[in-house]
């Protein structure tokens, strides 16, 4: 017979009385608890494929099957946007997209608003930089009168005097009100100031702009682009490419293409020299500071190492500008950094909501986090941080019906690929160091236009250690321009 | 999204038998099909899993049978505080820490306290799964409270009061109007407190709240997601399984009704238009009334193609800003209309308005093009509840927190589709009593 060894024994005695006991008591603390346990490996994304098709009349159709959905998501892109709209009428496709629900030639808006309740459904519109867009999410068996609805409101649309106006006071009381938040005031004239001379600063068009737009420059204005031709449709849901293309088919088919007409836009020059320009909000109690400048559009190899470097600036409360802004010099409520793109470039910029005695050191700050990912600051383990985020998160964008139809429709514009969101997982996973600090170099190196909205009385004096400071009244005029401390 | 409308509709679409059945998989028309399994540890933590593999995400509902109708008398506010308080830390995890975890790794998170429930979410790449349940064992088992940490949360909650306060200058109304529609101080007081309250709240208190609700067997926690079932269960059993039991606090009962109609008039200091509340406090539902008010309640308000906002914004146009809903507390149901209007001559014919809506439910039979708008955007807020994997999670913890009630079998959406114009009428008079009408109109000054 074997005998135990004294300690074995020992321990076994011990072992028996952590399980009369109970793990939690006998620990004191369970070994488990003390750190955060490993991920399994990370699973494999199966991304649907998006299905393309393009119609004889020049419609591009793409599908995303959803299987297990019993909703459907459409949304119609008309590629034309703020950029399109005539240079002395900014406002026209903001106008022309809020009106196409607002009535046709046989339907008043009241009717056309109940017969998308009656799908149970909701309508969005939005006009953006380059395009506009038209969606409704619907449960999958009203996919046939979703779309003939779409095709009353693009064949038969009517632009009613009454509508006009009615939209144009809307949307006016809705900027007059945008117009107390600071943040909206910083970003309208950043893009005004960033954009300066260029077809893209229509899309920082002021309220009063509105009021020079009539019933013609809308027909016109719909006459002109929205056109098969000029069209994305994505359809997300429970079907596939062949159901969608002879359902859209059989109710669009009579929708009739034309020859669109627009100028050559070259993409607008970056910014140079520090500019910094302050905007007075009255009465405002917080600031916001937002720094732009031009960068890549999002077809080439810069963007994964970009969204990188964004992230790791200021994609989410750990990254630097938050740290730093809010953690370390409680100047922000928050500070973030983004990107947005455009046909022709991207813009990358920071905001920051801060408390208005701490706009001075609070630009300097940002400058300074601009500047040092320039300097090569940014180490692996920054970069390896940001990536875990980024692919992590991206099933979490792509979760919704919603979203996904926008990524794909986003694709479809750009002309992105059709394999760009299964290449991204790959991609993400070899963005290196060099890769990010090179883009860094590349597109961060050049310094910002830097906006500051705000109560003037709290503000303007403590930009004065700035070299040029530019004041602008409410209206966005320019009123005066600090020189080395002198107001002139 | 309004509260019975959730709660209610959040109930019944799977068809469960008994704490640890096995999944089922039942899709009635429309509805999303995913299979559920439920069980309960030793400690009294129920455990909901729902597997779905359609993108590699899961997320994680921790809840608690608490909120601010356990709030004490003169201390409102504490169950918000608390659910604040569940950031600041715990034994292996320092204050804040859970917020940048799960970031870090892509994830989403937030936090809600409600009348009767308090819950705490996250969504995160699956191959996480543990490091969440990890992060939410540690605080339902060694939150870190402390005197320095419960003034810093109290500071905090404060000022938030006070922007909120000063941001909404028709707040103060609604609170107002919540204390003349509820009547009871549980039910009526403001989530997240009276400053002079709060202020009052003592560091004991916060710990014997603590120890009284925040405890496994006051609590659900649903998986919903890519997951396999017997991973989550050895996790959940890992992390979740040797948190003692405690003490769970009860719930109050419903206050008695009183029928009596209640009108008044606060003059506005911060508002620059005028407006109304206006309301109707039901008496206890009988079966199957809820479908109908669910209804009833997106034939008159829900929807700009609803009669309310046809009548009094589009046609008559009196009203500038019209919002309001079928609502529940804690098992009291009530229906509520906010307005704007342009001055109290505007008011009182809105007034009328909706009064002269209200009869016409009660004496005409609604037609049936109208009663299927009402059903199918019903049917589409219904069946978007369970969209996203966080969508479904929450929607099995209302479900549970809710009774889950096993008698009523699939049927539930049905219940509403089957709605008839005549049980309109009858619910309309049942419940719409003009004697029961509580009104507020808000001047200014």
């Amino acid at each position: 017979m074997m005998r135990s060894h004294p300690f074995v024994k020992a321990a076994a005695a011990c072992l028996f009385f952590i399980l009369l006991i109970g793990p939690a008591e006998a620990a004191g603390q369970e070994r488990f608890r003390k750190s955060p346990p490993a991920p399994e490996p990370l699973p494999e994304l199966r991304l649907p494929p998006i299905e393309r098709h393009t119609l004889s009349n020049g419609l591009q159709l793409a599908v995303v099957p959803r299987p297990r959905s019993p909703f459907m998501h459409l949304r119609l892109i008309i590629q034309a946007g703020e950029v399109d709209s005539p240079e002395n009428r900014p406002g026209v496709a903001a106008l022309t997209a809020a009106l196409l629900n607002r009535g046709t030639a046989a339907l008043s808006a009241a009717d056309i608003e109940e017969r998308i309740e009656g799908l149970g459904a909701v309508f969005q519109a939005s006009a953006h930089m380059d395009y506009s867009s038209f969606s409704m999410t619907f449960l999958e068996e009203h996919l046939d009168d979703a779309l003939e609805l779409l095709k009353t409101l693009l064949l038969q649309a009517a632009f009613s005097a009454r509508e006009v106006e009615s939209a144009k006071k809307a949307m006016y009381y809705e900027l007059v009100e945008k117009s107390r938040d600071p943040e909206f005031v910083a970003n309208r004239h950043m893009f005004r100031l960033l954009f300066e001379g260029h077809p893209y600063a229509k899309i920082a068009y002021p309220e009063e702009a509105l009021t020079a737009v009539g019933q013609k420059d809308i027909a016109a204005f719909f006459e002109s682009f929205y056109k098969p031709n000029n069209a994305i449709l994505v359809l997300t849901g429970n079907l596939n490419i062949g159901l969608a293309s002879r359902k859209v088919s059989h109710h669009l088919n009579t929708w009739a293409s034309r020859k669109i007409e627009r100028d050559f836009i070259p993409p607008p020059p970056p910014n140079k020299k520090l500019r910094v320009a302050f905007i007075d909000v009255p009465r405002s109690r917080d600031a916001v500071i937002s720094t732009a400048n031009v960068i890549m559009p999002p077809t080439g190899a810069d963007l994964l190492p970009f969204l990188v470097l964004n992230h790791v600036l200021g994609g989410t409360t750990g990254s630097r500008l938050f740290l730093n802004l809010r953690e370390t010099n409680q100047y922000a409520y928050y500070a973030f950094s983004e990107t947005e793109f455009f046909r022709t470039c991207g813009v990358f910029r920071t905001r920051a909501r801060i408390t208005p005695d701490a706009a001075s050191p609070a630009l300097r700050e940002i400058l300074q986090e601009l500047q040092a990912a320039v300097d090569e600051t940014i180490t692996p383990f920054d970069i390896e941080q940001a990536k875990a985020f980024l692919i992590g998160n991206f099933p979490l964008r792509i979760e919704s019906l919603e979203n996904v139809s926008r990524r794909a429709s986003l694709i479809a514009l750009f002309n992105l690929g059709e394999d760009h969101w299964n290449r991204y997982y790959d991609g993400m996973r070899r963005v290196n160091l060099n890769a990010v600090r090179d883009v860094a170099r590349n597109y961060l190196q050049l310094p910002p236009i830097a906006v500051i909205a705000g109560s003037r009385d709290r503000i303007v004096d403590t930009l004065r250690n700035f070299e040029v400071v530019q004041i602008y009244d409410a209206k966005g005029i320019l009123r005066s321009t600090i020189v080395k401390g002198v107001e002139k | 999204m309004h509260r019975t409308w959730r709660l209610q509709a959040a109930a019944i679409l799977l068809g469960l038998t008994a704490a640890s059945a096995p999944a089922v998989q039942v899709r009635p028309q429309n509805a999303p099909a995913f299979p559920v399994e439920r069980y309960q540890l030793r400690n009294g933590l129920e455990v909901i899993l729902a597997e779905d593999d359609s993108l590699p995400l899961v997320s994680v509902v921790v809840a608690y049978r608490v909120g601010s109708i356990h709030d004490a008398p003169g201390k409102s506010g504490l169950a918000y505080l608390m659910g604040n308080l569940m950031f600041q830390g715990s034994d292996n995890i320092s204050p804040m820490q859970h917020i940048h975890y799960i970031e870090k790794i892509g994830g989403e998170f937030n936090a809600m306290t409600a009348y009767d429930r308090t819950m705490f979410f996250q969504t995160a790449p699956a191959q996480h799964l543990a490091l969440l349940l990890w992060l939410e064992s540690d605080r339902m088992l060694s939150l870190s409270l402390s005197p320095a940490s419960v003034e810093r949360s109290r500071e905090a909650l404060i000022e938030e009061n006070r922007q909120r306060l000063g941001g909404d200058p028709h707040l103060s109304g609604a609170q107002i109007f919540d204390r003349m529609l509820y009547g009871d101080y549980a039910r009526a007081h403001p989530l997240s407190g009276a400053n002079e309250d709060l202020n009052r709240i003592t560091y004991q208190d916060v710990v014997a709240f603590h120890r009284n609700f925040y405890v496994p067997n006051n609590a659900v926690i649903c998986i919903s997601g890519d997951f396999r079932a017997a991973k989550a269960r050895e996790l959940v059993a890992r992390y979740f399984e040797t948190i003692p039991r405690g003490l769970r606090g009860p719930t109050p009962p419903p206050p008695p009704y009183e029928a009596a109609a209640v009108s008044q008039t606060l003059t506005e200091t911060l508002a620059s238009t005028p407006g109304f509340h206006m309301g109707f406090r039901f008496s206890a539902l009988q079966p199957g009334d809820i479908h109908t008010l669910g209804i009833i309640d997106y034939l008159l308000l829900q929807g700009r193609g609803s009669r309310l906002f046809r009548r009094l914004v589009r046609r008559d146009r009196l009203v500038l800003y019209l919002s309001g809903g079928l609502e529940e507390r804690a098992g009291v149901h009530a229906y509520r209309i906010f307005a704007l209007v342009n001055n109290e001559v505007m008011a009182e014919r809105s007034q009328k308005t909706i009064a002269g809506e209200i009869n016409r439910l009660k004496t005409s039979l609604v037609s049936e093009t109208e009663l299927q708008r009402a059903k199918n955007m019903f049917r589409a807020d219904y069946l978007g509840r369970t969209s996203t994997s966080l969508d479904k999670a929450i929607y099995l913890v209302d479900h549970y927190l809710d009774g889950w009630t096993f008698a009523s079998p699939v049927d539930d959406l049905d219940k509403y589709m089957r709605v008839t114009p005549s049980m309109i009428v009858s619910a309309a008079n049942r419940h719409f009593l003009t004697e029961k009408t509580v009104l507020l109109n808000i001047r200014i000054r």
